[in-house]
C-alpha cells in the first residue's frame, strides 16, 4: 500500500474504503468482460459478424488493459482483488455479456456489446465524479479508461444504426489513452 | 396494488433471500432479478429497502434502467 497516498485520498475528503470497492467491482467488470467478449468474437462470423468481429476483438484486448491498468491502483489504495474468481466473478459492476440465445442474429450480438459499453461509461463517469480535484491519479486512470469505454460504445452504437460519431477503428496499437498505465 | 410504509420497504432489503425492493418517486420497484443488485447491494453505495429517490437523479444513468422492473406498490407520503 502507498501509505500517504491512501491519507492525501482520505485528506481529500473521499471514502477510500468506498473507492477501492468500486475500483474492484469495475476491474472485476473488465476482466469478465474481456473473457465473454472471447466468446462472442469467436462467434461473430459469416457474411455480418465478420465485420463486427475486428471492433469486438479491439474492445476486448481494450478491456483486458482495464484491468491490468486498475489493478496497480487498487493495491496503492490498500485494496486487494479477492482470492476466489468466481467471487470477482461475481461482484462485477456489469452484468455478464452472455452469448445471445442465436448467435447468428448480429444485432442481438450487438446490443450486448453495445450494453456492456453503456455499463461501463455509467461506472467511470460515476468514478471521475466521485474523484474529480479529489484522487488526481483514480480520476486520471478512470478518465483515460472513459474515453476508450466511450469510442467502443460510439463503435457498436453505429453498427445499430444510431447515428455517427465521428470516430473511427484503432489505426496501430490499442488502447490510445490508457497505454500510459501500462508501461 | 400494496401500499409500503418506509418500515414495510425496509424489510426488502435483499438479504438473507428477502427481495430487493427499492422506491422511487412513490414507486416501489422489485430489483430482485438484477445482477446489479446482488444481496440487496447496487454499486457500493446504494442499499434495496430504501426510497433511492435523491440517488438516483444524481446517478450515472437515468430512470429508463429502473423501469425495466415490475412495479410492486406505492411508498406512503408519510412513511
Amino acid at each position: 500500500m502507498a501509505t500517504v497516498t491512501r491519507e492525501m485520498v482520505e485528506k481529500s475528503g473521499v471514502n477510500v474504503d468506498q473507492l477501492v470497492e468500486l475500483l474492484v467491482k469495475n476491474a472485476a467488470a473488465e476482466l469478465t468482460t474481456y473473457y465473454y467478449y472471447t466468446i462472442l468474437r469467436v462467434n461473430l462470423i459469416g457474411l455480418q459478424g465478420e465485420g463486427i468481429k475486428e471492433i469486438a476483438e479491439t474492445a476486448r484486448i481494450e478491456d483486458r488493459n482495464h484491468f491490468e491498468a486498475l489493478v496497480p491502483r487498487i493495491y496503492e489504495l490498500g485494496g486487494k482483488l479477492p482470492e476466489d474468481m468466481k467471487a470477482f466473478h461475481d461482484i462485477s459492476a456489469c452484468p455478464p455479456a452472455s452469448l445471445p440465445e442465436d448467435p447468428t442474429d448480429v444485432k442481438a450480438m450487438l446490443t450486448v456489446l453495445v450494453e456492456a459499453e453503456r455499463c461501463a461509461v455509467r461506472g467511470y463517469t460515476y468514478l471521475c465524479n466521485l474523484t474529480a480535484g479529489k484522487d488526481h491519479r483514480t480520476y486520471d486512470l478512470c478518465q483515460a479508461i472513459l474515453n476508450e469505454e466511450i469510442e467502443h460504445e460510439s463503435w457498436f452504437s453505429e453498427f445499430l444504426g444510431e447515428g455517427p460519431s465521428g470516430h473511427f477503428l484503432r489505426r496501430g496499437e490499442t488502447s490510445p489513452f490508457v497505454s500510459k498505465f501500462l508501461r | 396494488m400494496r401500499r409500503f410504509t418506509q418500515k414495510d420497504l425496509a424489510r426488502y432489503n435483499g438479504k438473507d433471500g428477502a427481495p430487493a425492493y427499492i422506491a422511487f418517486k412513490k414507486k416501489v420497484y422489485d430489483v430482485s432479478s438484477s445482477f446489479l443488485w446482488r444481496r440487496g447491494k447496487h454499486q457500493v453505495l446504494h442499499r434495496a429497502g430504501e426510497d433511492l429517490t435523491d440517488s438516483l437523479e444524481q446517478a450515472p444513468h437515468g430512470i429508463d434502467l429502473l423501469e425495466k422492473f415490475p412495479i410492486v406498490g406505492t411508498l406512503d407520503e408519510d412513511g
